[in-house]
């Protein structure tokens, strides 16, 4: 390049450049001064305040050394109420499995019977996702009584709701190749489902489902504040007994149990993969 | 001849292994009261109660309006948390960032340590520091997120691609300007993918953080169940509804602009 | 350790841009990467490192530029000792610019920006991390770019551009950094051998102008003939060739690519 079309081409892209750079830092701004303006106005209606919490800081120090150090000789009393909170997150996450394949297959556009199905299934799997664990344990506790059956059924709901929606849309994204090879050999509708489409999404659908494990046993761990057993209900006891060493040893178990439920999922998903 | 026997000894293994399962299942069952008969009476009982909330009282939503937008701001506020606190930490606690084991584990239990309390009782925790209102709710939000992001952001950065991160060393820049210039553009993405979902996820769990006294439209509801006002109680679950709907579209469409 | 080859004519009155005495790499478990390696590169030359893969070529230039540690020996850059520096290493790394086989440019950022990340040595953090430069940097960084005729597609990202044009971004972004010297490893390997050319002809020519040394891996004899002015060959960790490219002979070329591991010793008896 000849040194006048050289400065010429370098020239025209700095003016470019500032332009373009105009064009961003307007955009930036009007973005920031909305965003500023979003989070000060829910800001101030939720009553958000620096101050208050530097303010509260003598009270979280109280709250801690009454708590502090957990009462380790309640440990032992515990061990019903975690197995316990346990076992509703394995039935629930059970329940949840088995209800949402046919949940999934209804509620993906490729594999349901008719659109009105498909859009009921979608409607009411929707409704099962956005009602959260613990408010179908508050309604169910009133319908069936206190206890952990009422917990099983608020973690298989809440959790159907999440599974399926997941599977569906597995379903719906899947291969289409296996699935045309198969119709060529003359397979009913079915056999298609089933040896076509349904081999392709179990993978995910497994390790999704081990996350829902996951998320099932800390849902379980709190339901007991309703009343829908586990480790919550001896959390919301020795409160209301004003026992906050024993408290903080129902918060020491649960989050042991976070802990390792995080780790078993993890090594399970790391050897499905 | 051993290949067969082979088989046989594997299949007689696997047998074994889900007679256990099957055992405990059935153990866990009827510890929580999972039985057919019980089952069979409470389906019916939960039909009745959510027959109980028709028709819903529709009169009931003005009073609804105010805790559902707080029941928002409190998930919004409390992802903005989450963020502040994530990031510095989720970026700490990533290998190809901290070269020293000890900070890195030490930040990863910090993070474990927040995600792992419920956020729930991270709300009973701060509404004693605070007091009542949706403050303490987006606080406890922000706690509990942040150590889910922050973990979500560390393992995204533990597997960028690092040819570009060794190519901006070899110029000469600062630890922090590879991490802005190499690290964060290949992340973005996916950090305001995870961002968007645990707004949608923010905002479930506040619906239940008032039952505590931490804010949002938790209290109506427990109240007005408590109450028995079954039919207003539908209303509340129905605007509940709606609110996720409306965030699941909205957050889905931002998704496809972004890409 | 030089094998009884033909030295080229250096003049020693030239001080070299690079000197490399008794370098030597071994990594954890044994495997040794380097293995004695000398030799000096007057300032401007455009050398080819020449030789199979696992020849050690990639670790010579990483421990020129510190982002690998030698296990012994020295190199010097312009004179003054670079090894075993922990302080400068920023100052001593924007002296040299590198170009990746894998042209390791930030995919998502504009083409710009990426030139532009060369300039990063030189300012301070808080500037830069808002992604801003000074206009001087940006003369400079678009410059660099119309040198190697990509000053059009400045504004666009990185991941649009095909491999050839990524790499040619890759040298506007080590020319950016206004380097003493250009490590280039293995630059076109994943490119076919027309786009292959253009990019080693756009890196000379530049180099040329500015008068950058060069010191530039292939594994393929053919650029190394066309290109570069000075060989230097090596196989299994060691040196077994420094001449000039007329003085590649079919026999010097079997003794880099062939070269077995007991014929190592041989020679050395």
């Amino acid at each position: 390049m000849s040194s006048t079309t050289f400065e010429a081409a370098v020239s025209a892209a700095l003016s470019e450049e500032s332009r373009r750079r105009g064009k961003r830092l307007g955009k930036a701004l009007i973005w920031a001064t909305a965003a500023i303006a979003v989070l000060w106005f829910t800001g101030a209606q939720i009553g958000m305040s620096p101050l208050a919490l530097v303010k509260g800081i003598p009270f979280m120090a109280d709250f801690f050394s009454r708590m502090f150090p957990p009462d380790l000789d309640h440990l032992p009393l515990l061990g019903d109420a975690t197995l316990e909170t346990v076992q509703i997150a394995v039935w629930g996450t059970l329940i949840a499995i088995l209800l949402s394949i046919p949940l999934a297959l209804l509620g993906a556009k490729n594999t349901t019977p008719h659109p009105i199905v498909f859009h009921v299934t979608r409607l009411f799997l929707n409704a099962l996702r956005a009602i959260n664990e613990l408010v179908f344990a508050l309604i169910f506790v009133s319908a069936v009584g206190l206890g952990p059956f009422a917990g099983v059924l608020a973690i298989a709901l809440h959790a159907t709701g999440m599974l399926a929606k997941f599977c569906a849309e597995e379903v719906e994204g899947v291969d289409r190749g296996p699935i045309e090879a198969m119709q060529a050999t003359g397979a009913n509708r079915l056999q298609v489902i089933l040896f076509g489409i349904v081999p392709q999404v179990i993978p995910a659908f497994i390790s999704y489902s081990i996350y829902r494990f996951d998320v099932s046993i800390r849902a379980a761990t709190i339901l007991g504040l309703v009343g829908a057993g586990g480790l919550g209900f001896s959390l919301i006891k020795t409160m209301k007994l004003f026992k906050y060493h024993e408290t903080a040893t129902c918060i020491l178990v649960i989050f042991i149990i976070v802990l390792i439920s995080d780790w078993v999922c993890a090594k399970v998903r790391a050897r499905i993969i | 001849m051993a290949a067969l026997g082979e088989r046989k000894l594997w299949r007689f293994h696997h047998i074994v292994f889900a007679a256990v399962v099957v055992a405990f299942l059935a153990w866990c069952a009827d510890r929580v009261g999972l039985r057919p008969k019980e089952l069979g009476a409470a389906l019916p009982a939960i039909g009745e109660y959510f027959y109980r909330m028709a028709p819903p009282k529709w009169e009931f939503a003005e009073v609804l309006w105010k805790p559902a937008a707080e029941t928002l701001y409190i998930a919004l506020w409390g992802n903005v948390i989450a963020l502040l606190i994530g990031l510095p930490l989720g970026v700490l606690a990533a290998g190809n960032v901290t070269r020293s084991a000890l900070v890195r584990n030490s930040v990863k239990a910090v993070l474990n340590l927040l995600r792992s309390i419920s956020e729930l009782i991270w709300a009973i925790f701060f509404v004693a520091a605070v007091g009542l209102g949706p403050f303490p709710g987006a606080l406890a939000l922000g706690v509990n997120f942040g150590g889910i992001l922050g973990r979500l952001y560390a393992e995204a950065l533990e597997n960028i691609d690092n040819g570009p991160v060794e190519a901006l060393q070899a110029t000469g820049a600062s630890r922090l300007q590879v991490i802005v210039y190499a690290m964060f553009p290949q992340v973005l993405p996916q950090f305001v993918t995870y961002n968007l979902y645990w707004f949608e996820v923010g905002v479930r769990s506040a619906t239940v953080l008032g039952m505590v006294g931490a804010g949002g439209i938790g209290f109506e509801l427990v109240t007005t169940i408590r109450l028995f006002e079954w039919r207003e109680t539908g209303v509340v679950l129905l605007l509940i509804f709606a609110m996720v709907t409306i965030i699941d579209f909205a957050s889905t469409w931002i998704r496809s602009r972004i890409y | 350790m030089n094998v009884n080859a033909p030295v080229a004519e250096v003049q020693t009155a030239v001080k070299p841009m690079i000197s490399i005495r008794g370098l030597s790499k071994t990594y954890t478990g044994g495997v040794r990467a380097l293995n004695d390696i000398s030799m000096d590169v007057p300032p401007g030359e455009f050398l080819v490192i020449l030789g199979p893969s696992g020849a050690g070529k990639s670790t010579l230039l990483r421990c020129i530029n510190r982002l690998v540690d030698p296990s012994a020996g020295q190199v010097f850059h312009n004179g003054t000792e670079i090894t075993g520096h922990r302080r400068d290493l920023r100052a001593i790394r924007r002296q040299f610019g590198m170009v990746f086989q894998q042209f390791n440019l930030v995919k998502r950022l504009s083409v710009l920006t990426n030139v532009l990340a060369g300039r990063l040595a030189y300012r301070s953090m808080w500037r830069s991390l808002f992604y801003s430069f000074p206009e001087a940097d940006k003369r400079i960084a678009i410059e660099c770019l119309a040198r190697v005729n990509m000053e059009q597609k400045a504004f666009q990202r990185a991941d649009t551009l095909s491999g050839g044009e990524q790499q040619r971004v890759a040298i506007a972004r080590a020319l950016a950094q206004q380097p003493m010297v250009i490590l280039a490893d293995e630059p076109v390997a994943s490119l076919d051998p027309k786009i292959a050319r253009q990019v080693l002809g756009y890196l000379r020519e530049a180099a040329q102008e500015l008068g950058i040394t060069v010191l530039c891996n292939l594994h393929q004899v053919d650029y190394a003939r066309e290109f570069a002015e000075r060989v230097v060959g090596m196989s299994r960790g060691s040196v077994v060739f420094d001449g000039l490219t007329s003085q590649l002979t079919e026999d010097i070329l079997h003794r880099i690519y062939y070269r077995e591991p007991g014929e190592a010793e041989k020679e050395e008896a």
